[in-house]
């Protein structure tokens, strides 16, 4: 089953392999962009609500304050 | 940045993603290591036969993860937690994008020793994009149905459906009568020792990868659940946050309780 000299040619099959597996790597690759895009969509969302509840936190300390 | 928002941002990767990004990393490097400098070259078609290490394994796991969501969806029908919907969803969304990458790299392997993208009567090509397509009408039919609740169950009455023709169709497939396609399952035994343990070693790294991309798509949807919980709690207390609700076919989860009144 196996021989020494491959039965095509490396530029001809070269370019097929290197086809496949770059196609792994930009499905890895594109799926981690779009990861990344959520995570920050997430993170400034978080970002917004952590102010609101500052702002809420102060909000509640100055109506206790107030005689 | 702020403290608070720090320890937010620096609370999101959990250590057992951690270890598992790692170990699907490593394997991969070490998969992609022997693949190009330790499995000798196959007599017939020679380097293009490299291929086999990246196309087998992602339509093993592919395959696997179909029927994994369908398991889930059982579980989701006889407990109706919606954690396992999310599952089943997750699990079938990934299958669909490791479908994608089986196709084409069996396209590009098809043309390279076939001549062909595609050829229509070989039954291995053509069954596994019948089932392609049969996953593909999964998230249609999510975003078909508003109420999350019906759209949990019908989304597990059909994993599991679907899930149960995936070993049908392949058994089909082994029963038919080509032999024009490469046998993978099953005749490993037959492939060299160095070609089988490099192959085995591939197919951990793409399970490795699928439970990694898996686990990070569960932990984003857990992690967006709490955010909008945290949302509908502060639009409780104040009139004036926005409400941000995009349609969307992912599962509903409803976020884990922090104590206190809501």
């Amino acid at each position: 089953m196996l021989a020494e000299v491959p039965a095509l040619p490396l530029e001809t099959a070269g370019k097929y392999v290197a086809g496949a597996y770059v196609v792994l790597f930009a499905i890895v690759l594109i799926y981690v962009a779009i990861m990344s895009v959520r995570l920050s969509r997430m993170q400034r969302e978080l970002g917004e609500l952590l102010e609101l509840t500052e702002q809420h936190a102060g909000d509640d300390t100055e109506e206790a304050a107030t005689p | 940045m702020t403290p608070s928002r720090r320890r937010v941002a620096g609370s999101l990767p959990t250590p057992g993603l951690r270890t598992l990004s790692v170990s699907a990393a490593v394997t991969m490097a070490a998969g992609l290591a022997l693949v190009f400098f330790y499995a000798p070259l196959e007599a017939e078609q020679g380097f293009l036969q490299k291929i086999f290490y990246v196309h087998v394994p992602m339509a093993i796991v592919s395959l696997c993860g179909f029927v994994l969501g369908g398991l889930f969806g059982i579980q989701h029908l006889r407990t109706r937690d919606a954690r396992w919907d999310l599952r089943s969803y997750v699990a079938i969304h990934m299958s669909l994008i490791f479908g994608v990458g089986t196709l084409i790299t069996g396209s590009i392997w098809a043309k390279g020793s076939w001549g062909h993208w595609w050829v229509w009567n070989e039954p291995t090509l053509v069954s596994f994009l019948i089932v392609f397509l049969l996953y593909a009408t999964y998230q249609p039919l999510r975003f078909a149905l508003e109420d999350p609740e019906r759209q949990a169950r019908y989304a597990s009455v059909f994993a599991v459906t679907a899930g149960a023709f995936v070993p049908m169709n392949f058994i089909a497939v082994r029963l038919s009568t080509s032999y024009l396609h490469p046998r993978v399952l099953g005749s490993t035994s037959n492939l060299p020792a160095p070609m089988a343990f490099t192959f085995l070693v591939c197919l951990v790294a793409m399970v490795l990868l699928y439970a990694t991309l898996c686990s990070y798509e569960l932990t984003a949807k857990r992690t967006r659940a709490q955010v909008q919980a945290l949302r509908r709690r502060l639009a409780g207390e104040q009139q004036h946050v926005p409400q941000r609700r995009a349609r969307s076919a992912a599962p509903v989860v409803a976020a884990p309780t922090t104590g206190g009144s809501s």
